[in-house]
């Protein structure tokens, strides 16, 4: 048992190198989430009947498919049939990207809808064009409200970016994996694995409570 | 002597929700200082009116004139520049929940009419001021009370200068002793010579600001009328039948 622990100690700066790349993949995705995700629940509030209805389907799409099929849609079949050249780790960013800002985009859109309809109405009565509204007086209101949203899908992203190691990302997974097989401390490498990313989790949606109380709204019971 | 045009006109506005027909040609004009009072019974048509008059709900048919101009609602510019001439208040309020009291009445101010932001903060500490809400400009809607709220939109709706104000029953959401406060406020914009058209079921209140009182009833102006003939000595069955029951709502209520 203490060998499991001095193979941790030796390969742990090893392993952690792989925290940049987790942090960096689950941080583009969801920032590629949000801004798309905004996008489309905006076009799926606002927009006019077809663009509601790609939406859907966009949604219906990224929601359906498992994770693990569309890296592989993606990486062996869409880039190789389009002959572009990304890296794992571009092409993992952008597959966790789109997945998130189908879910993001539920998350943004219930709440716009959940905001009390006059406020809007109140807006354009002032004589505010309807995209200052929504930019002014819609939006601060539902990303705020997004946030609880946001810190669930933060650890979903965070942990299906694990999955990211089939394509030979090297993030913290595959890296572990590669200290197991050398090692064969199997269980105490992956307990560590699991371990960072239990703290990665902790962190980010502390970090998001944070915020949530950060933004709240003075007076307003949630 | 050249006729005086009505700051603002309604005509033969027609609207209707999907089969149900709510506004069946209504029209009606408010010439510069007047009160005009609409009553009639839930469902009649009264917020939809208001709501056809600010464009803010797409009418069917009909016009709108402000000072003898058509309003032509698919020209936005056309239709911001009217909206800001015609001040809207809301039953429920409609405060923006994420501002507090001072910037609900500056957003207007400085994302619709550009002003820089210290002359809006000015403008909108003048116009809260006024409302009796100097010591509560730091305040969100959720810490005001509903009296409170209902005068910080109406400092909101005037701080953009308004020509007319349309007030949809700017009191029937509030509790009794909250409902003195805002007429206070109402009866100052009127002895300021403000144009209104107020939707109200206080007729008390109604009748001592109003010149003339509409009573709507199934998307039509039935009768029109000053206070004293529409609530008293009404032509219309159906008025003197409406006028009766709001009557003894409001002794009941005393
Ligand atoms: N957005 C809408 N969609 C469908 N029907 C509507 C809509 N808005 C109003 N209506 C219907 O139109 C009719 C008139 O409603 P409106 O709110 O104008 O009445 P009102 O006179 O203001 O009543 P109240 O005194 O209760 O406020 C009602 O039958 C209502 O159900
Ligand atoms: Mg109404």
């Amino acid at each position: 048992m203490p060998e499991g622990i001095i193979v941790i100690g030796e390969n742990l700066s090893y392993i952690l190198g792989g925290l940049w790349v987790t942090v960096a993949v689950v941080g583009g995705a969801l920032s590629m989430g949000l801004g798309l995700g905004l996008l489309l629940a905006l076009g799926q509030v606002y927009g006019n009947r077809l663009l509601q209805r790609i939406v859907g389907v966009y949604v219906w799409f990224f929601r359906g498919i498992p994770l693990l099929v569309l890296l592989f849609i993606f990486y062996f079949g869409l880039l190789s049939a389009l002959e572009i050249d990304l890296s794992p780790f571009t092409v993992s960013i952008v597959v966790l990207g789109l997945i998130s800002s189908a879910y993001q985009s539920q998350i943004i859109r219930g709440a716009i809808l959940s905001l009390p309809e006059g406020q809007f109405k109140a807006a354009r009565s002032l004589g505010m064009s309807d995209t200052r509204a929504i930019l002014f007086i819609i939006l601060p209101q539902a990303l705020r409200l997004s946030i609880p949203g946001w810190a669930n899908e933060y650890t979903i992203i965070m942990k299906d970016s694990a999955v990211t190691y089939a394509l030979g990302v090297t993030e913290i997974l595959a890296r572990s994996r590669h200290v197991a097989e050398r090692t064969y401390q199997h269980f105490w490498i992956y307990i560590l694995a699991g371990c960072i990313f239990l703290v990665l989790t902790y962190i980010g949606t502390k970090l998001l409570q944070r915020l949530e109380e950060k933004v709240r709204i003075s007076g307003y019971a949630h | 002597m050249a006729e005086k045009v009505p700051v603002l006109s309604v005509q033969d506005v027609h609207k209707q929700f999907g089969d149900t027909p709510v506004l069946n040609g209504v029209s009606l004009d408010l010439f510069r200082g007047d009160i005009k009072v609409v009553i009639g019974p839930s469902g009649g048509g009264k917020s939809t009116l208001l709501h056809c008059i600010n464009f803010l709900v797409k009418m069917d048919a009909g016009n709108i004139y402000l000072n003898d101009t058509r309003i032509d609602q698919s020209r936005k510019r056309e239709l911001y520049a009217y909206r800001q001439k015609v001040g809207m208040i809301f039953q429920d309020f409609n405060l923006f929940d994420h501002l507090d009291a001072l910037h609900n009445v500056m957003i207007g101010l400085v994302q619709v009419r550009k002003l820089p932001r210290s002359e809006a903060r000015q403008r909108a500490e003048a116009e809260l001021e006024r409302v009796g809400l100097k010591d509560h400009m730091a305040k969100y809607p959720a810490e005001l009370s509903g009296g409170q709220k209902q005068r910080v939109s109406i400092a909101r709706a005037l701080a953009m200068e308004p020509e007319v104000m349309l007030l949809d029953e700017p009191t029937s959401a509030l509790d009794p002793e909250l409902i003195g406060e805002v007429h206070e406020v109402i009866r100052a914009m009127a002895a300021l010579g403000m144009t209104m058209l107020l939707v109200t079921h206080e007729i008390g209140f109604a009748s001592t600001l109003a010149k003339e009182i509409y009573f709507m009833d199934g998307g039509r102006i039935l009768e029109q009328g000053p206070p004293q003939k529409i609530l008293f000595d009404a032509e219309q069955a159906r008025t003197r039948e409406f006028c009766s029951k709001i009557g003894r709502l409001n002794e009941n209520s005393d």
